[in-house]
């Protein structure tokens, strides 16, 4: 009762006249972003916070939540149509998407994404009601050591499930980690690795960074990119025929349940919920031959299980504090500049703005499928901009994202630094999420340590002896054997690739 | 890509070592628990260690025929990418004693000029749109803080 009494209060706000327009805005840039040669959706989620730095919080927010499941759906349109994923989870609509797109079906190709996601959406936002209040209240009872445990666990999956290394993935962790150490020391407020430069005081800026090893480092490399060819397709029928509508039905149903699924653990990252989705149905079909030459369920199932993926992935960021990829950490950091840190306590003490927000993803869903299935010829005009426009228009957003959020230049001489070792992490296939994830999870991975081991009167066994604590870490230890054991053949293949 | 992940294990063994000995400087412990120096202590050695086992993993596996060299378009996209930064670098430079709207007017025609576009109206229409547009969007409606040149442009 108390669930639906908060979410018809965050259903008011989210309605509102401003915030439905900063929903509509966030949609339209992020399926803008979505569909531009050389911007994923963290990249382009980070060049665009600082047109949220003056909103008020919920503003921002909804406006960037909007902007991350808009860019997960813009992907799509360049994978129909120039069968170039637009993010790494829309590389499986390519197998049956560009080929519908090079039969003439590229509209309903379009159609069908976009229904299936919009169903994927809305049921993995419904499910998210049900279950981010129960999580968040039990996450309420945890104690220092809990937090450090889970945050473990959260590093442990993102850096062993996402990344193809492990031991790379464990490396760029702990350099994130390292990085979050610049600046005045939490607990005892000493300044640590500032050498003498007051803009270090204040730490090496979240946004900066990932600016620079994300929207600068795809500008470098998008200048090395090749012209892309758009095939001319049908758009004008968007609407699946009686007997597309009969194959699909059961795929945007399997989809939905392994995207949401997938979705509540952090690392597993958009892409596996996609592959699982594809293959199942091509298990599952009598004529799996068809897939690859233009299945429509090969299409409706990994899009489905794709926005199901990207709007369950929030319940853990939501409730727990933990992001699950590199945009959730980037939607992390929105919230962090906006002066709320996301995990159990906000439910408690921000239910207004957590409620708007989710009530929102609602809304940003309908507002998606409202704005792609008509302006879908529009999207793929806007894939036949040059992409010196957009490098230009990229690294405007950049400048003055990393200028404006303290006025200080030092912050883009980061964003430079970044950028170029973004590029060259990217070159060698060097993983970055964990780099991100181990910068914004690092002060409060420290705290939660230190904050633990002066309950303990520094004795470890703190960890130990209290049985979630110890449960948390037992499978920060699992997942690390588990990727040890599945990734250590492919480090010596990768490193002699 | 085998050369280029021992130049990235060099670079990363310096930023571990650096960060080791530095935080040396901070206490370890004091009468509260773990000190300052702590966790960035213990984290220096766990990835020094760990950026040591990358390298012996990489060294140990055989090095591709062909690998590590650099094409004459290669070379061309690099020498693109470092104008890029070049011109990145003298934009933060410039941008406090010019101001935002005159750095820009500058810093898109030369970017699309090094990108290789050479049609002057729509390069014109860009310097103008991304300095005097994008200011008038950021600094009037959005309230956002653009640094403003000792020519009070």
């Amino acid at each position: 009762m108390d669930t639906l009494q908060h979410l018809m209060t965050g259903l008011a706000a989210a309605m509102s006249l401003q915030n439905l327009a900063f929903a509509l805005i966030g949609c339209t840039l992020g399926t803008l972003i979505g569909v531009l040669p050389g911007l994923g959706p963290a990249a382009g989620t980070a060049i665009l916070i600082p047109l949220t730095f003056k909103l008020d919080p919920t503003g921002a927010l909804i406006m960037l939540s909007a902007i991350y499941y808009g860019a997960m759906y813009g992907g799509t349109i360049t994978s129909v149509l120039i069968n170039v994923p637009g993010e790494a989870a829309s590389v499986v609509t390519c197998f049956d998407g560009h080929a519908m797109a090079k039969q003439g079906r590229g509209g309903t190709a379009l159609g069908i994404a976009a229904i299936g996601s919009f169903i994927g959406g809305i049921f993995a936002t419904l499910a998210l009601i049900v279950v981010a209040p129960p999580l968040a209240r039990f996450a309420l009872s945890f104690g220092p050591p809990e937090f450090f445990a889970l945050m473990l666990v959260g590093l442990c999956l993102v850096t062993g499930l996402a990344g193809q290394s492990l031991l790379a993935g464990l490396t760029m962790a702990v350099l994130g980690l390292l990085i979050a150490m610049v600046g005045i020391d939490p607990v005892r407020g000493a300044p640590r690795f500032t050498f003498g430069i007051p803009s270090l005081y204040d730490g090496v800026g979240f946004i900066p960074v990932v600016m620079g090893l994300f929207g600068v480092s795809e500008i470098l490399l998008t200048v090395e990119k090749p012209y892309r060819e758009v095939i001319k397709t049908n758009l004008a029928s968007l609407l699946p025929s009686r007997e597309e509508w009969r194959r699909s039905v059961g795929a945007i149903g399997r989809g939905t349940g392994i995207g949401f699924l997938l979705g509540l653990i952090p690392g597993v990252g958009a892409i596996i919920p996609t592959f699982i989705a594809y293959i199942l149905e091509k298990r599952l079909s009598k004529t799996p031959e068809r897939f690859g030459h233009g299945a429509i369920e090969g299409v409706a199932a990994p899009e489905t299980a794709n926005n199901a993926y990207a709007n369950a992935s929030m319940i853990p960021l939501l409730t727990l504090g933990i992001p699950s990829s590199p945009t959730i950490a980037v939607l992390m950091g929105a919230f962090i500049v906006n002066g709320l840190t996301p995990g159990p306590f906000l439910f408690k003490e921000r239910p207004d703005l957590v409620w708007a927000v989710i009530a929102s993803f609602l809304l940003g869903n309908v507002l998606l499928l409202i704005i792609n299935l008509p302006l879908v010829g529009l999207w793929a005009r806007l894939l036949r901009l040059p992409y010196q426009y957009v490098c230009v228009g990229t690294l405007l957003f950049c400048v003055i994202g990393a200028y404006s959020l303290q006025q200080n230049v030092f912050d883009i001489g980061v964003m430079i630094v970044c950028g170029v070792i973004g590029y060259g992490m990217r070159k060698i296939e060097m993983p970055i999420a964990p780099l991100v994830l181990g910068l914004i999870l690092g002060p409060f991975l420290e705290k939660s340590l230190r904050t633990s081991l002066e309950m303990s009167g520094g004795d470890f066994t703190i960890f130990l002896t209290r049985p979630l604590c110890l449960g948390l870490l037992v499978v920060a230890g699992i997942v690390l054997i588990g990727s040890a054991l599945r990734w250590a053949p492919a480090e010596v293949r990768e490193a002699s690739d | 890509m085998r050369r280029g992940w021992l130049v990235a294990c060099l670079i990363l063994l310096g930023v571990f070592g650096t960060a080791l000995f530095v935080s040396l400087d901070y206490s370890l412990s004091d009468s509260l628990g773990p000190g300052a120096g702590f966790f960035p202590f213990w984290l220096s050695v766990i990835g020094g260690a760990l950026t040591v086992a990358i390298m012996v993993q990489v060294s140990r596996s055989p090095a591709p025929a062909g690998a590590d060299l650099v094409s004459g378009s290669d070379r061309a996209a690099v020498m693109r990418s470092i104008a890029l930064l070049v011109a990145l670098g003298i934009t933060a430079a410039a941008l406090e004693p010019l101001g935002y709207r005159l750095t820009m007017l500058l810093f898109v025609p030369g970017v699309l000029l090094l990108l290789g576009v050479r049609s002057p109206i729509p390069v014109a229409l860009c310097a103008l749109a991304g300095s005097f547009g994008v200011f008038h969007v950021f600094y009037h409606w959005l309230k956002v803080p653009l640094p403003i040149g000792m020519l009070g442009i």
